[in-house]
């Protein structure tokens, strides 16, 4: 979107006002986009640690569960997760890092004692409660990184956002205005030159 | 609140394990509409997803899925999430999860 500028005082003064604001934009959404980026490194640790771990918790607990499957059947696993007590629950809260809104998921311990669980400890084997136990191991991890990946994901999309504003400003839109600014001027000066010349014309004649 | 867990059979199973209660096994036709009725769910906190079963949905999808912070969606799966580096990649324009 190229506006076409007349070339009369009134627009040279608009157009300097715009500049101004412009600057001051792209002035500000720099300093919002080095600190989102100073966000972000903050939990980008946090976020690559959990990763590589709850891939290896979720190894572990598909393994576990495979052989409670093997030696209980799937039938017998089943009917233990069928009697499987107690929802982990946790609480799901909002909050505000820079204008962009981050979930806050505070969890109650997902972890049980054995006789917690609900299904009977004499019916079944010990490999339910390995595969119960990796799969509670694995369940605390997931609600821990929910948190920190979605606020990951949060902040990345705010910072592609930003930059694409930053860029647009810097190298479209504020050397656009400064180019048409500069041709008003050039523009006023000609005109004045003219004048000034066809007054001493008329002096002459 | 509490969580919800989509994905196939034996993925839902071991949760199902710990007490969860809303464990929703899929196949591959039904994945899209039980996943947006969880996302509609105002008792979800936390949708875990299989890797798997989130290679399964379209681009757009996809993108509308990760995109809920309410519940807050996690794949967990045994292929690794490449969605995350990729938006890293993107975004800051070097790929930090290199080690």
């Amino acid at each position: 979107m190229v506006r076409e500028y007349k070339a009369t005082r009134s627009e040279l003064i608009e157009l300097k006002k715009q500049i101004k604001l412009s600057t001051t934009g792209h002035r500000l959404l720099k300093m919002k986009r080095d600190s989102l980026i100073a966000e972000f490194f903050n939990i980008l640790d946090k976020a690559k640690g959990i990763r590589s771990g709850i891939q290896d918790k979720y190894d572990r607990a598909m393994e576990r569960l495979s052989i409670a499957k093997a030696i209980e059947g799937t039938i017998g696993v089943k009917s233990a997760a069928f009697a499987a007590l107690e929802n982990p629950e946790m609480e799901l809260t909002t909050k505000n890092i820079m204008g962009i809104v981050v979930p806050e998921i505070d969890s109650r311990s997902v972890k049980k004692r054995i006789d917690e669980r609900g299904y009977g400890i004499i019916g079944t084997s010990s490999r339910i409660d390995e595969a119960a136990e990796a799969f509670e191991d694995l369940v605390e991890d997931i609600v821990i990184a929910a948190e920190i990946e979605t606020t990951m994901r949060r902040l990345l999309d705010e910072i592609e956002k930003t930059r694409r504003r930053v860029n647009a400003l810097e190298f479209r839109v504020i050397p656009n205005l400064e180019s048409q600014e500069a041709f008003i001027r050039l523009r006023l000066e000609e005109l004045e030159r003219e004048n000034i010349f066809r007054l001493k014309r008329f002096k002459e004649a | 609140m509490e969580i919800a867990v989509v994905g196939d059979e034996d993925f839902v199973l071991g949760y199902k394990l710990v007490g969860i209660r809303k464990t929703y096994p899929v196949e591959d036709e039904e994945l899209e509409s039980v996943i947006n009725d969880v996302l509609q769910d105002t008792g979800v906190g936390i949708l875990v997803l299989s890797t798997r079963s989130l290679g399964k949905v379209s681009a757009g999808a996809k993108r509308r899925i990760m995109a809920s912070s309410h519940p807050v969606v996690i794949s967990v799966g045994t292929e690794e999430e490449e969605d995350l580096r990729e938006k890293v990649k993107k975004a800051i324009g070097v790929d930090l999860y290199r080690s």
